[in-house]
């Protein structure tokens, strides 16, 4: 662009047109010279740059009044003149800077801005702007003497007028940049040249001087319309705080001599209006200062553009870097700015803040400054002391404020915060504050409420998983950013502090009462994690950590606190308290109206207990939190101790898994994920590795407890929880305690029966679960080989592949063997097929010496086992009844491979079991019932006769008694326990027949009593029920259930296939349609199907699919 | 003391699982280590000689060396880093315990049968004593360690008819002086036995069955027997090195297979073939609590040798293949 390059040509085209603007001033001249200047390289204009200036200042002081737009075009043209040149003389920066300043000038005076149009005030701002930038070298610094200060006052209040004042964003956005040039705290890409301290020192004095109206007006731009842009505001904001820390800077104010100089005579009045920096003007203009400064917090920290809360970051940082002790009443200010907005929703703010807090922290400022040290506690202290009242009445967002200022300071001020500790005041009102800030809501009634149902949690089973601290809900806050900032606090807290007097200090409040009980515990455990470093987000690192054994110490105190009687065994439910026999009292209305199921007994026990009007709810809630608080704090403690804790284990292991096995959901979760804890933190890689490996600690407890009355009930928890959680391993651990629950309970059995049945029953389970289980997925995997394994030697296999002649034949041999086996005509052999299985043969003969030989472990116990049950089935107690059913099932079921000892168990445990399915409550008839099922499953035959003779007319009886009431019944039917029951003994009847293997004139009974359910007007399950056992019937006897359904209704005929033969006559032929027809009809479709299916090959050669013929 | 026994007796502190086999005889070793690192060795049926952590409750160490035969007696020699241990194999095994090793370095062999434990006494730096049952059934053997070297053999006079030494227990009355051995034969006598000279001192019929186990207090010259019956005699020396029974006292089952007096002479306690552990004041033998907790016959008893009083402890072994250890009367 630039054409002319050397002074000579560009003279020759400039010439003309300031000539011309000299003698005629019109914007169309100022414009031609603009548009000269364009082709005019930088280096040629420097040289002209006086000659250019002239007509165009000379423009400018033409008396008289001008047009508008000339001054706006010649401010234009002399502002892109300086951009392009430096100004190199003292006179000519003098003169541009005042005459560009009377371009603005109002006549009316300073207070209002001028009425200028906006075009001109950016014109002259951008001028004066450029020639700040254009003043060569220490030119500029001619412009700050004291003789000028006229000049530059004038010019401050100006742009300051035209900031505060003025409409448009970018005129006041560019007089604060110029105000910045203009007080030499420009920031802009351009070479500023830096001011040695001594002109610093200088200016800074001329400055002062300004330093009222610019901070007054400054503050009063950054806090005034909301609406503003954040633009101005930012850079007001920084205006802000470069003057003030240029002004204040604690490095100059050092060297400000006592007392004024005396100034030079011809000096004396432009002296007058410098101000002397002395100590008296620090400090009252700090104060001022400290006020404006606390309203620009006020405002911006909560101001919603992020910037300008950065801005404000920024503000406190370069204040306390540059002038932390001019204003050192400020501070406090700046730190809680700084401090609250480290947790701000920006994140570039939050970082930028905390690294500025860390930033001074860094740098000791607060340490070593006496001042600043005093001045956080003080403002600890304080806020400590508001702090309750705070919390109760300020809203979440208040609280949260105040609780990060909290955090701050304690973070700032570090291990210091020890001097405001020792105090027993601050430390008593600090604590206090938190006690109350920490309290708990205990009013939900659902904590008390759930129970653990189940047996296996699932979670449990699959690795690890992070303990999680359960939620907890405050009373006197509900922002979820409030918890965590508290147990920052704390953890600070036990980060710096004196560990040893702020555990003292919080176990004393712990024990003191019940009302601190719960928040001292909470804060016991985040000062133990704070002090082990964990999770806790500090500023500067503590100069020394405490040593392990002095953590360890301090924990075992706690632990012992905590696990201590008074503090671990609280009431938490109702059953606790109610004695065994008080549930006899209960209306079995209440019994009949729940569901059943396999935890009823504790149902009713709870809803029971929370329908009465209950006072003490409440505090049971509380003793659930205090519990769940107290886990929570076990598991802090392993973090904070890692493997070393491995020893606490000794004492701490049991009272967890106590917990794990306590019924409330709450409690047994909270121990739960505190096992978890455990193993992460003490290294082992599963709860079952943790359980097996401190086995020896936990039955050294178990043995001890059972020796107590008042802790049976724990350890019976504590080996459940161990039983729950390993396999089968552990039996041998702990069959040494086993032993001596066992023998406790020979010595209690009326009293304490019902809280060692849990143990037993759990024990029982998990017997099952590792040694039967196991086994039967094995056989399932075996049985899947050779299908019909496991069938009947009597019964047809339902699959046979191929079914030939032979079969037949068999078929018809076998069926004369039974027939002379019937009528007393034993065969020689002794390989013939003899209804008992194998196993049970030589039980006969050697009792004696089978009995002998050593049982395995798990079976032993089983046995043990069974043979208290069978003390405590006639117990008076319904629930441990109840419970004792569930015992034997599982007990049959671990001792099922060992009949020569299940056997006579199951002999001696009849006549018991008898009186359960006979004559007692409902619900224990069910439940034994169950029983009798799974006995017959597992002995199978050996208890046909006693079946059928004591058991079976009654069953069949109440069935049939029962059934008109169940086809009248309506649809709430099923929800009764007479319901159950018949479906229950109709699911049952068909397996226990096929099992039990029985004889003829019990399966007639069985269908005859099953007949009557076939009816469409039974419930529908029970048809289904009935129907099921016709299809088993049929499995033992295929001929009897036929012949039975078809004479209730025969829905084809069936002609002889010879002449000779007497046609069948079937009483059911031609019967109307009744009630029994569908389901009847339905069953013999089934049951030819099935027939079908066997007798398939050999379908197309008999004459007569069905297999033997009518009688 | 009298304000306790109204409580009801105790629990144990711990009860030591592990051992696999009935408990034969116990020791402890808590002092003299810094930092305190309190141990236990059990000697078993199964001829395993385990060390006991106190601070873990669990087996550090276990050692055999005697081919499964039973370990009946375990005494710590050179401050904690030797341990003799004698079992039925007719063995006494040196172990070296120092820094971590566990070897037999040497062995003594014993060539009775019997039942009778040995004892040891500390006469020099350096140098003990050890009084074992010798070649002939009735005859005890001193030896002197570790050179091994016989220092006497005391063998009774013809006819004496003592039967088998069944226990013995080496004490001098004051450091450096002669050296004594008070033993229990099977006829039911307690004799005393100058060492110096190889003679019999005093002989005392106190039991009318064998003496199973003896302790004797040198500082008030009484000592302590129990045997197969329901008796707990107490017996004193006078300065004629007379013994003559002080107190005899009855108890209800019968059977006493280990009595032990605590080492600051305050308690003495004894293990019962009823499964009990009787604890007596050993000032006027009263009877002070029955602590319950074994299942089977309680083999032997021991107290720590804790160097603060607060902290000793009592240790049980039974066949019921449990160590259970007992904080008692130690608040002194």
């Amino acid at each position: 662009m630039a054409v002319f390059d050397t002074p000579q040509e560009a003279f020759g085209v400039l010439r003309p047109v300031c000539v011309q603007l000299t003698k005629v001033q019109t914007v169309e001249n100022v414009e031609r010279l603009q548009a000269q200047l364009q082709k005019v390289s930088a280096a040629a204009l420097q040289q002209l740059q006086e000659y250019v200036l002239f007509p165009l200042r000379f423009t400018l002081k033409t008396p008289g009044p001008k047009r508008e737009r000339l001054v706006q075009s010649v401010v234009e043209c002399i502002r892109s003149i300086l951009s392009e040149t430096c100004v190199k003389k003292p006179d000519l920066l003098h003169e541009l800077f005042s005459e560009l300043c009377t371009c603005l000038s109002s006549p009316s005076g300073l207070k209002r801005p001028p009425a200028q149009s906006e075009e001109i005030k950016l014109a002259v701002i951008q001028a004066l702007q450029a020639l700040m930038h254009s003043a060569y070298g220490d030119i500029l610094l001619s412009l700050y003497q004291p003789s000028t200060l006229p000049h530059l006052g004038f010019a401050v209040s100006l742009l300051l007028a035209l900031a505060e004042q003025e409409k448009a964003k970018e005129i006041r956005t560019s007089a604060l940049k110029c105000l910045q040039a203009l007080l030499l705290q420009c920031d802009c890409q351009e070479y500023h040249r830096l001011l040695d301290k001594e002109e610093a020192q200088r200016c800074g004095d001329l400055f002062a001087s300004f330093l009222p109206g610019i901070s007054i007006t400054l503050s009063r731009v950054i806090t005034g319309d909301i609406k503003q842009s954040h633009m101005i505001a930012v850079s007001a904001i920084k205006l802000f705080y470069q003057t003030v820390g240029f002004i204040m800077a604690d490095e100059q104010l050092r060297k400000i001599p006592e007392k004024k100089e005396k100034p030079g005579v011809e000096q004396s009045r432009i002296a007058d209006l410098m101000v002397h920096r002395g100590p008296d003007w620090v400090q009252s203009t700090a104060d001022k200062l400290s006020l404006l400064i606390h309203k620009i917090v006020e405002s911006s920290s909560v101001h919603q553009h992020w910037k300008v809360r950065l801005e404000l970051v920024e503000l406190a940082h370069h204040l306390m870097l540059k002038s932390s002790q001019s204003l050192v009443a400020s501070v406090g200010q700046l730190l809680k700015a700084l401090v609250g907005l480290v947790n701000d929703d920006s994140p570039k703010v939050q970082s930028r803040s905390s690294e500025v807090l860390r930033s001074i922290a860094e740098r000791k400022v607060i340490t070593e400054n006496r001042a600043l040290a005093d001045v956080l506690s003080e403002n600890l202290h304080s806020l400590a002391t508001a702090l309750p009242r705070l919390m109760t009445s300020q809203d979440d967002q208040g609280k949260l404020s105040t609780l990060n200022i909290l955090l701050g300071s304690l973070k700032l001020l570090g291990s210091k915060m020890n001097i405001v500790l020792n105090s027993t005041a601050h430390l008593h009102r600090l604590s206090k504050a938190l006690m109350q800030v920490l309290e708990l809501d205990v009013t939900d009634v659902k904590i008390v409420e759930e129970r653990r149902q189940g047996e296996l949690p699932a979670s449990l089973q699959h690795g690890l998983q992070k303990g999680q601290a359960q939620k907890k809900y405050f009373r006197f806050f509900t922002d979820e950013r409030i918890f965590p900032l508290l147990q920052q606090v704390c953890r600070v807290l036990g980060y710096y502090g004196n560990l040893y007097l702020l555990v003292d200090h919080f176990t004393g409040l712990y024990s003191e009462s019940v009302a601190f009980r719960k928040q001292a515990a909470l804060v016991l455990n985040e000062l133990i994690t704070g002090a082990a470093g964990l999770g806790v987000d500090v500023l500067h690192e503590r100069e020394a950590a405490p040593s392990v054994d002095d953590l360890k110490g301090t924990i075992t105190s706690i632990l012992e606190e905590y696990t201590g009687q008074a503090n671990w065994h609280l009431v938490t439910s109702m059953e606790e308290q109610e004695e065994p026999s008080d549930e006899l009292a209960m209306p079995p209305s209440r019994l009949r109206a729940l569901p059943e199921s396999a935890h009823s007994s504790t149902l009713i026990l709870s809803s029971a207990a929370t329908s009465e009007p209950n006072p003490t709810i409440r505090s049971m809630n509380g003793n659930i939190w205090q519990i769940c608080i107290q886990l929570e704090g076990v598991g802090c403690f392993t973090h904070a101790l890692g493997k070393e804790f491995r020893v606490l284990l000794m004492s701490a292991l049991y009272p967890v898994l106590e917990k794990a096995g306590d019924s409330t959901l709450l409690i047994s979760q909270t121990a739960t994920g505190t096992m978890v804890d455990i193993c992460q933190a003490c290294g082992y890689g599963s709860v079952q590795q943790l359980i097996s490996e401190n086995t020896d600690y936990l039955v050294n407890g178990i043995s001890l407890s059972l020796r107590r009355v008042a802790h049976q009930p724990h350890a019976s928890r504590v080996l459940e929880t161990m039983l729950r959680h390993s396999d089968a391993s552990l039996l041998p651990l702990v069959e040494d305690v086993i032993q001596d629950v066992l023998f406790t309970l020979d010595q209690s059995y009326d009293s304490r029966a019902a809280s060692f049945l849990r143990v037993l029953h759990s024990l029982m389970a998990a017997l099952a679960r590792w040694f039967v289980l196991a086994k039967q997925s094995e056989q399932q995997q075996g049985a899947q080989t050779s299908p019909g394994a496991t069938e009947l030697p009597g019964a047809i296999p339902t699959a046979a592949a191929t079914t030939t002649g032979q079969d037949v034949e068999r078929f018809f041999l076998d069926y004369i063997k039974q027939k002379q086996i019937a009528e007393g005509d034993l065969p020689d052999t002794e390989e013939e097929e003899v209804f008992l299985p194998p196993a049970e043969e030589p039980q006969g003969n050697d009792t004696s010496a089978e009995g002998e030989a050593p049982l395995p472990a798990h079976a032993q116990v089983a046995k043990d086992v069974m043979e208290r049950c069978i003390h405590l089935l006639s117990d008076k107690s319904l629930r441990v009844r109840l419970k004792v059913l569930d015992v034997l099932e599982l007990g049959v079921t671990v001792l099922h491979p060992h009949n020569n000892h299940l056997l006579p168990m199951a002999h001696r445990a009849w006549p018991a079991l008898v009186t359960r399915l006979i004559n007692d409550d409902p619900l224990a008839v069910l439940r034994a019932f169950k029983v009798l099922c799974t006995l017959a499953e597992k002995c199978g035959d050996f208890l046909r006769q006693r079946f059928s003779k004591d058991v079976l007319p009654k069953l069949a009886g109440s069935l049939s008694s029962q059934a008109p009431v169940s086809a009248r019944a309506g649809p709430v039917y099923s929800h009764t326990l007479a319901f159950k029951m018949q479906l229950a003994v109709l699911q049952g009847l068909g397996p226990l027949c096929e099992k039990l293997d029985m004889g003829e004139g019990d399966l007639n009974r069985v269908a005859g009593a099953c007949l009557v359910y076939l009816s469409a007007r039974q419930p529908v399950k029970l048809q289904e029920a009935a129907r099921s056992v016709f299809l088993h019937l049929r499995r033992v006897d295929p001929d009897a259930p036929w012949l039975l359904l078809n004479g209730v209704c025969c829905p084809r005929q069936y002609p002889p296939p010879h002449a000779s033969l007497r046609p069948v006559e079937l009483s059911g032929m031609g019967r109307p349609r009744g009630e029994l027809t569908d389901n009847v009809l339905h069953l013999l479709g089934e049951l030819e199907q099935r027939e079908r299916a066997m007798l398939w090959p050999r379908a197309q050669g008999a004459p007569e699919p069905r297999g033997p013929p009518p009688p | 003391m009298i304000a306790a026994m109204a409580l009801p007796p105790p629990d144990p502190e711990f009860v030591l699982r592990g051992t696999a086999a009935p408990v034969h005889t116990l020791h402890f070793s808590c002092r003299g280590q810094e930092p305190e690192f309190p141990i236990l060795f059990s000697g078993s049926a199964n001829g395993l000689v385990q060390i006991w952590n106190l601070k873990t409750h669990r087996v550090d160490k276990t050692m055999d060396g005697h081919g499964g035969k039973s370990v009946y007696w375990v005494e710590t020699i050179h401050g904690r880093d030797g341990l003799l241990s004698q079992g039925r194999d007719q063995k006494i095994c040196l172990w070296d315990l120092a820094e971590g090793r566990n070897v037999v370095t040497d062995s003594i062999s014993v060539d009775s049968v019997g039942f009778c434990r040995c004892s040891l006494l500390k006469v020099a730096q350096d140098r003990w004593l050890i009084a074992m049952p010798a070649n002939d059934p009735d005859e005890v053997q001193v030896l002197e360690l570790p050179s091994k070297t016989s220092v006497c053999t005391l063998k009774p006079e013809a006819g004496a008819k003592l039967g088998m030494p069944m226990c013995l227990k080496l004490w001098q009355p004051g450091f450096g002086a002669c050296p004594f051995l008070m033993a229990g034969y099977e006829d039911g006598s307690v004799i005393l036995w100058n060492l110096s000279m190889g003679k019999m001192l005093s002989r005392l019929a106190c039991h009318q069955e064998p003496v199973m186990s003896l302790d004797f207090d040198s500082e008030k010259a009484k000592g302590v027997s129990g045997s197969s019956e329901k008796v707990l005699s107490v017996w004193s020396l006078d300065e004629q090195q007379n013994l003559k029974v002080h107190k005899t006292h009855e108890l209800i089952n019968s059977g006493i297979s280990d009595v032990t007096i605590r080492q600051d002479r305050k308690i003495l306690a004894t293990a019962g073939w009823d499964y009990h552990i009787r604890i007596f004041g050993w000032k006027k033998v009263k009877p002070l609590a029955v602590l319950d907790y074994h299942t089977a016959t309680v083999h032997c008893v021991a107290f720590s040798d804790h160097s603060r009083p607060s902290e000793r402890l009592l240790a049980a072994g039974s066949n019921d293949q449990r160590i259970s250890i007992w904080s008692l009367y130690n608040q002194t």
